[in-house]
């Protein structure tokens, strides 16, 4: 047996206020993406977008998305990504860019950069801190998400600290 | 056309020896530089054959056919009818080499044209003008 290969890009959901990412859904993303490669590439996009394209994986507390491509076509797939300005999701149209920030062969690969990427940038925020508390909360949330002691709780863990931290 | 010209001597400095060569079947061109662009000679078939379609419209409904198939992509392709003969609505096309595909597959899949059964057939493809050019 031979695997069948895909592309996983883990992307960043930028929004202009952070509290819209709580509406969105998977769904909403995948037609997003569905809608702007059939705009930008055609009935020829689209096909290929409906063969193994699927959301993973969403946090919308972050707004980090995991979108899988079938390897052969995901560079055709991923031109289309930028196009996209606006998630419609339950009705409302939250105005939003799409950031690529990493292209994995699996899952994992992408986790493990996720977890790179997010200690980076808690170091990122920790000169910005206001009081001792702070500093010292995003510094336990460092040191429980390096890469030695890694777990799935540390994962979750830094992931919200992450968020308390904004 | 250099290749063209060897065999033609070739040809003839074989003849007077008895020996009777066979006339080539085919060509065989090979190009040093590949040339930027394609030139694509089409035929427009349609089931009404009194129809008449200006240059202007063919060139439209060809960008229709590229947005259709390959989307903004395929619109945004630089496609140039260079010659067009209204009567036998056949054409020659010239494309960037990279948008080939492209075009060629957009026109084959297109099946209708304001309401009535359509085809393309693609006569000829070429990447050198002057070949396409004389071969009509």
């Amino acid at each position: 047996m031979v695997r069948v290969k895909s592309r996983y890009l883990l992307c960043e959901i930028n929004v202009s206020d952070r509290s819209e990412l709580l509406k969105l859904d998977d769904r909403a993303v995948a037609r997003a993406v569905k809608a702007a490669v059939a705009r930008t590439h055609g009935d020829y996009g689209s096909a290929l977008c409906s063969m193994r394209f699927c959301v993973k994986y969403l946090n919308a507390h972050t707004g980090i998305v995991f979108l899988r491509f079938p390897k052969g076509c995901y560079k055709l797939l991923w031109s289309a990504l930028p196009f996209i300005t606006s998630i419609e999701s339950r009705g409302q149209i939250i105005s939003c860019f799409f950031n690529c920030l990493h292209v994995g062969g699996t899952i994992r690969t992408c986790q493990r950069f996720l977890i790179r990427y997010n200690t980076q940038q808690l170091h990122r925020m920790l000169p910005k801190c206001k009081n001792e508390e702070e500093k010292k909360q995003i510094q336990e949330s460092i040191l429980s998400c390096s890469l030695m002691g890694r777990n799935n709780e540390a994962f979750e863990d830094e992931l919200e600290s992450e968020e308390d931290g904004e | 056309m250099c290749s063209q010209a060897a065999e033609n001597e070739m040809e003839s400095r074989m003849k007077p020896d008895g020996e009777k060569t066979e006339p080539p079947g085919y060509q065989r061109v090979v190009l040093k530089n590949a040339s930027p662009h394609h030139y694509l000679k089409v035929r427009l078939l349609l089931e009404d054959e009194s129809t008449r379609v200006s240059a202007v419209e063919l060139k439209r409904f060809i960008i229709s056919c590229l947005r259709g198939l390959h989307g903004e992509v395929g619109a945004a392709l630089e496609v140039d009818v260079l010659k067009y003969d209204e009567e036998t609505l056949s054409a020659l096309l010239r494309v960037h080499s990279r948008g080939l595909v492209k075009l060629w597959s957009s026109l084959t899949l297109q099946g209708s044209y304001q309401n009535q059964a359509c085809a393309f057939r693609v006569l000829q493809r070429d990447a050198a003008y002057s070949r396409s050019r004389s071969r009509s």
